[in-house]
């Protein structure tokens, strides 16, 4: 097993001053283990302090480091770079922005923009199932979350968004999608017709054309797709 | 435990295998292997909507027999044999993946690597099936019986279809999408045979004219004429809407694609009751 590896990260940068977009090389020599983010903070120590990219938890839970590496939408703080070298077979890595919204600067897209799409689905209760009179909990039997439990582990990183067959343009996206299928699973949510009325529109699951991209690229292993079929079928429970 | 691995391997056998093909497999790699299948999927169903037209217009010069027979010579060479034989392709590719979609997505079958590789090796099948037949010549089967048999199979699998997705929320259009989409997985495979088994029932003028002229045949074939051009049209509009961004834009798209396949029913129409 080699201790390290001698890797070229093909950058795609975006200067917003001038609307100057280039693709900068760094070369460098990478232990096996580090990730991608380890690899842009060496950048931006050892090369250029002016790359810009983005991460917060750095533990694979808030989605904010998704980048895209050699054209797959991952998050970069999982990314190692053995297992990089391993799945694309080669060293060399072109590292984009997301496509589902625009560039702020270099790797940092404007996600205020992506999230406006999750917005219109309202990924919360809207309207509460009364709590029991014993308590204040609304208890949620262990054979209704089964059905829904494992896309409640969707943390909005937009991966499947950008590798969706479907555009950006007309559909609201695999993860808006998913989360309102959460909620009309949910059973302490009432309000289901407003969320229905989403899915089902010219925006929603109609324009989901079974590519699959979604399952295959999350990166909590969600296979979205299902959920998106059983909406399709209208099979909620 | 070796037995599951084996399974493994053999169900990971497509994937790989995709993933060794350039071009494709940076997008196996990056977007999986039912992308690539959605891709092709598209390719194949925009290269037929284009086919279908090109058929409904050459069938259009029935109504001069002698016109239809100097375009018909064209299909006595070499090459356009090998074309013809070709478009079994992606007319069962297309087909079998439109199952496969209809399976997953309203059937709840899960197992799609089961599926795709049934969709791959009954369309091989399929394919060599269709390249014997032409080398086997006439068969001489009575068009009734077979277009009998092909309506029976098609209606009711559009009505298994049907009965799952019409009380989903989903819009009019999109089930009807799939109503179609199961009723043409049999007549359109069906029709692609028939031409093949009896090789004169669509390349001799007289022989077609005398077909159509009977009342089940003329209902069969309007049938699979609607049923294509709203298949088709609602394909184009579904993939034109993920590239167009305005609402003009698309609303024009609709009514274009809307025009032209209504166009098309129209020439189909006065073709099966005129000639």
């Amino acid at each position: 097993m080699r201790e390290s590896y001698k890797i070229t990260l093909k950058i795609r940068r975006y200067d917003p001053d001038n609307d100057r977009s280039w693709i900068q090389d760094y070369h460098m020599e990478a232990g096996r283990i580090l990730r991608f983010v380890d690899l842009f903070r060496k950048i931006n120590e050892e090369q250029d302090p002016t790359l810009a990219w983005d991460s917060s938890c750095e533990h694979g839970q808030c989605g904010t480091c998704t980048v895209k590496v050699n054209g797959k939408p991952l998050l970069a703080c999982e990314l190692l770079v053995e297992d990089a070298v391993s799945y694309f077979e080669t060293t060399i890595f072109h590292i984009e922005p997301l496509d589902v919204a625009p560039a702020i600067r270099d790797l940092v897209a404007d996600m205020e923009n992506a999230y406006e799409k999750v917005d219109q689905v309202m990924p919360y209760v809207i309207e509460p199932e009364p709590p029991f009179e014993e308590g204040n909990e609304h208890p949620i039997t262990a054979h209704e979350l089964e059905v829904y439990v494992d896309a409640t582990r969707c943390i909005n990183c937009f991966c499947c968004a950008s590798a969706c067959i479907s555009s950006h343009n007309s559909f609201l996206g695999p993860n808006a999608m998913l989360a309102t299928i959460i909620r009309v699973m949910d059973p302490r949510e009432r309000e289901k017709d407003k969320r229905l009325k989403v899915l089902y529109s010219d925006q929603g699951i109609s324009r989901c054309h079974s590519s699959m991209a979604c399952t295959f690229v999350c990166p909590k292993e969600i296979d979205v797709a299902h959920f998106i079929a059983l909406a399709k079928e209208g099979r909620f429970k | 435990m070796a037995e599951d691995y084996e399974i493994k391997r053999f169900r990971q056998a497509i994937t790989t295998k995709l993933a060794n093909v350039p071009f494709i497999s940076t997008y196996a790699k990056t977007r999986g292997r039912a992308y690539v299948i959605a891709w092709c999927h598209r390719i194949s169903g925009t290269g037929l909507v284009a086919y279908v037209m090109l058929h409904i217009y050459t069938l259009s010069s029935l109504e001069t027999p002698a016109e239809f027979n100097a375009k018909m010579k064209l299909f006595s060479f070499f090459i356009f044999r090998l074309l013809e034989w070709l478009l079994a392709i992606p007319v069962i590719f297309h087909a079998l993946n439109g199952a496969r979609l209809i399976l997953y997505e309203s059937f709840g079958c899960r197992d799609d690597e089961t599926m795709t590789r049934w969709v791959l090796g009954l369309s091989a099948v399929y394919v060599l099936l269709m390249g014997m037949l032409m080398i086997m010549g006439n068969q001489s089967v009575t068009p009734l019986f077979f277009w009998l048999i092909a309506l029976i199979i098609s209606t009711s699998l559009a009505y298994l279809v049907a009965s799952k997705v019409w009380h989903s929320g989903t819009s009019i259009a999109w089930k009807f999408q799939r109503i179609t989409g199961a009723f043409l997985l049999i007549m359109v495979t069906a029709h692609l045979l028939f031409e093949h088994i009896n090789p004169s029932v669509g390349h001799e003028a007289g022989v077609v004219i005398d077909r159509i002229q009977h009342f089940f045949i003329k209902v069969t074939d309007l049938a699979l004429v609607i049923a294509i051009l709203y298949h088709g049209g609602y394909g184009l509009l579904s993939i034109a809407k993920d590239y167009l961004q305005s609402k003009v834009l698309k609303s024009s798209c609709a009514m274009l694609i809307i025009v032209i396949m209504v166009i098309f029913a129209w020439i189909g129409l006065r073709l099966t009751l005129l000639v």
